[in-house]
């Protein structure tokens, strides 16, 4: 092999420009780009927000980036690109892609923290900020080619720390307008942060996957813009970057004449509630049974008249939690969504609330309920399916299965509803003219000629910023 | 902590345990536990098994229950070499490249409260980043010492220590030995992890341990001096676990100081954000899919109650090295220099080069130690061959040995054209039962042959005081003026007696006359 993996990688980084864009990457990474504000301005209501955000008050610096929605809160860059980080997967709400990671969430925050951080003379447009996160994307996606594991739901490390963390350092280098040499350490250098074990998410540290992804990428950019080296083959080693895997099979990514896009290809999905991704499934065939089981006035029949609950899924422990005991086990958790939808008939943001979760009719259901994994139901996001069954004290079994739900990308939001859900989270941050502003811009992004002017309608506003906690 | 069996039902009993705050706390405190029941099948019903207590919760235990008294006096003194050769290394690497871009990078970070670059009186930086690049500079030249299982322990811990100590408030005291006691369970936490996994007690393949095992125990040192409580211990652990594992392909590379320096840093703030009532999963440590995801084979082990505890370094010393590179060269270095008095002239120089045949080295196989032709600094200092050549050429290797001028001598050059190495199959990557053997042949058919078995610094031939003192002052002499130096060594010498470690911490600036900021 005449070039290095790694080296095709950096190739591909700094030598990908604007013009290779195609129309349907621009659609949907400016889909993604909408999705990811709205969900980190709602996260930064969150308790986990409120922490690392204290703890990264304590660092200041000469050049700051805004921390989203709040305009008088500024941090050093990697810590803006930290705390946003996890405001966006704090409520487990941001785009999932296939194979698993959440792409997003690693590499935008990283993007604004530097463009704000920049000379006032730089000017990027928004099209440099499309092709950086577009990159920041397509490292992410052809690293977990490169090993089979990664087309399943993880065991072993949480991909967006490892996956998330180069693809941030990617983002990060482009923007910065590094060599092709400074490009492939800042990959190499980016390992070395990489990794966070499985057993942290359903936790309230699972966002700081996240935030770290995107702050480190952005550090191993600097790093390597100041010199620092490491392993150049990186990429190419078991004892590099398939440390964090099983089984690592790499292969060369195909030159820049030849680029193709994996997003263009493969689409990401976008949540209607903040959980795990397997749980939108299970959401949708429990509204379906409902259906069979309601009273005149819509409620749900009384539970004693519930004799079990089935349900039908892959076998994905971390999100197998009968008995739930935070907003964080209860977004990774079948049997809760199960039981909310089929008792509230939808579910949404308030549904994780704690004391929603710790509702005594929530429990009398969960109670009923358990799991059965049929050896057909795969642990993958492409394939798996869930099937809800009600069975009653009369004996009347109701069941229904959803393969794809609206929201997957074989079935993804409509704009409106995409721009609905923006609406919705943004709401308590940004006034409605300010959030109407930042959809057009971001519709429009690919025309942009100042990005400043998005990154400017991030700040909030002074009189509706809140920086209470949850 | 009182338990009670709520019910049982498909195959699980599930308990509710709750266990009293003493102080208002935001925290939970009451967790479900669940044990399983083993189907007919033999099948487990949920993977989630604990012990009564989890392993996760000993941890938390000793971190946060061990008290100056514990302390034995073996590892007292023990822990002070290790202060001291740590601080000296430390005080070397500050001359370094690597140093100098952390720096530069660190140095965009402020804060209020500041801790103290090693050696560097008017460079402060935030804790984190103070421990940082002192953790940096630790590992900067591969000097610091090391353990078996293998990592190399202080680095982690150190820095995080004198960070924490130097930016806490003017009324906190800390004793000479508060400090040994949050160091040596920093070091103590390291060892129990290497525990869990036989790959531990090799040369590792995967993730660098410094990375993996420093993180957690840093975390645990700073727990130990912020005096968290025993949940937040406990969390700090958890937190730390997603901060940790870095590859080995970036060991001997550039890169590789950043391991213990981010361990250093980010076990810190770990412990910061456990204060700050974030929580992980609390049983970290059981779980395959927690700490065990760093390696294939993980099997844990509650931790000894408070009343039973022993310290690892009571039964196992680390090594301390005399020149700065990996610790398998060390056999080699001694191996080569004792061949070499059969190939000397009188005037002591080795015989030509072209007198020499070939120059065999019969050593465990450890592939990132396998360098023919290093390229770099970093790469000699991972070079069994570099190490070898150098040693008969000169008859000696130290510091100055790595320098790149030194590393691209054709003199070496040649005598590298002629080694190769051999990997006996009783010669394991371990560090307790490794040996090196260096083989020479010259032209005319004769050979000479020295094996190397336990090299002095390893724990089985420790350095003694004076020399690991006079391996100080060679390290320190730039950074500190001569009354200062002594000091010091004075100063960690008496360790446990020392009152206030502000006098220790004052030390560590250096002098305003001798401070260098250039690099090497």
């Amino acid at each position: 092999m005449l070039k290095s993996v790694t080296e095709s990688f950096a190739n591909i980084i700094h030598g990908l420009k604007v013009g290779h864009l195609t129309d349907r990457v621009i659609q949907r990474s400016k889909r993604m780009i909408l999705d990811t504000l709205g969900v980190g301005f709602l996260g930064t209501s969150t308790e986990v927000f409120h922490k690392v955000s204290q703890y990264s008050k304590i660092y200041s610096s000469n050049t700051s980036s805004m921390v989203w929605g709040q305009p008088d809160f500024r941090l050093p860059p990697s810590y803006a690109a930290f705390v946003n980080g996890v405001a966006i997967h704090s409520m487990d709400f941001d785009d999932t892609w296939h194979p698993a990671t959440h792409p997003s969430g690693a590499v935008l925050p990283a993007l604004t923290a530097l463009l704000e951080s920049l000379p006032q003379r730089a000017k990027f447009s928004g099209l440099d900020l499309l092709l950086a996160f577009n990159i920041g994307i397509e490292v992410q996606g052809r690293l977990m080619h490169f090993s089979k594991e990664a087309s399943d739901i993880p065991k072993r490390f949480h991909p967006p720390s490892v996956v998330g963390t180069l693809g941030s350092a990617a983002a990060a280098s482009k923007l910065l307008g590094l060599s092709l040499t400074e490009c492939q350490e800042a990959l190499a250098i980016a390992a070395s942060f990489a990794g966070a074990p499985m057993a942290n998410a359903a936790t309230q540290t699972k966002p700081l996957h996240i935030g770290n992804a995107a702050r480190h990428g952005t550090e191993a950019a600097f790093l390597a813009m100041l010199g620092l080296q490491g392993n150049k083959h990186i990429l190419d080693l078991a004892t590099g970057f398939g440390a964090f895997y099983t089984n690592y099979s790499t292969k060369v990514l195909p030159s820049l004449d030849s680029h193709s896009w994996l997003l263009d290809e493969q689409d990401v999905a976008f949540k209607r509630f903040p959980a795990h991704l397997a749980t939108h499934w299970v959401a949708e065939a429990a509204a379906a049974v409902r259906r069979h089981l309601v009273l005149s006035d819509g409620a749900l029949l009384p539970a004693d008249h519930i004799e079990n609950i089935v349900l039908r899924v892959p076998d994905v422990q971390y999100v197998n939690r009968p008995f739930p005991d935070s907003e964080h086990e209860a977004r990774h958790s079948f049997q809760y969504v199960a039981c909310t939808t089929l008792l509230d008939g939808d579910i949404a943001v308030p549904s994780f609330f704690k004391d929603q979760v710790s509702r005594p009719q929530v429990t009398e259901l969960l109670r009923k309920t358990k799991l059965e994994h049929p050896s057909d139901n795969l642990p993958n996001f492409n394939t798996l399916y869930c099937e809800v069954s009600v069975t009653l004290k009369n004996g009347a079994t109701f069941t229904e299965c959803c393969n794809t739900f609206y929201g997957h990308w074989r079935n993804p939001l409509n704009q409106e509803d995409l721009e609905k859900k923006f609406r919705a989270n943004a709401t308590k941050v940004l006034p409605p003219n300010k959030m109407e502003n930042l959809i057009n811009t971001v519709k429009k992004l690919e025309d942009l000629e100042d990005c400043r002017v998005l990154t400017t309608l991030l700040k909030g506003s002074e009189e509706t910023s809140k920086t209470s906690s949850m």
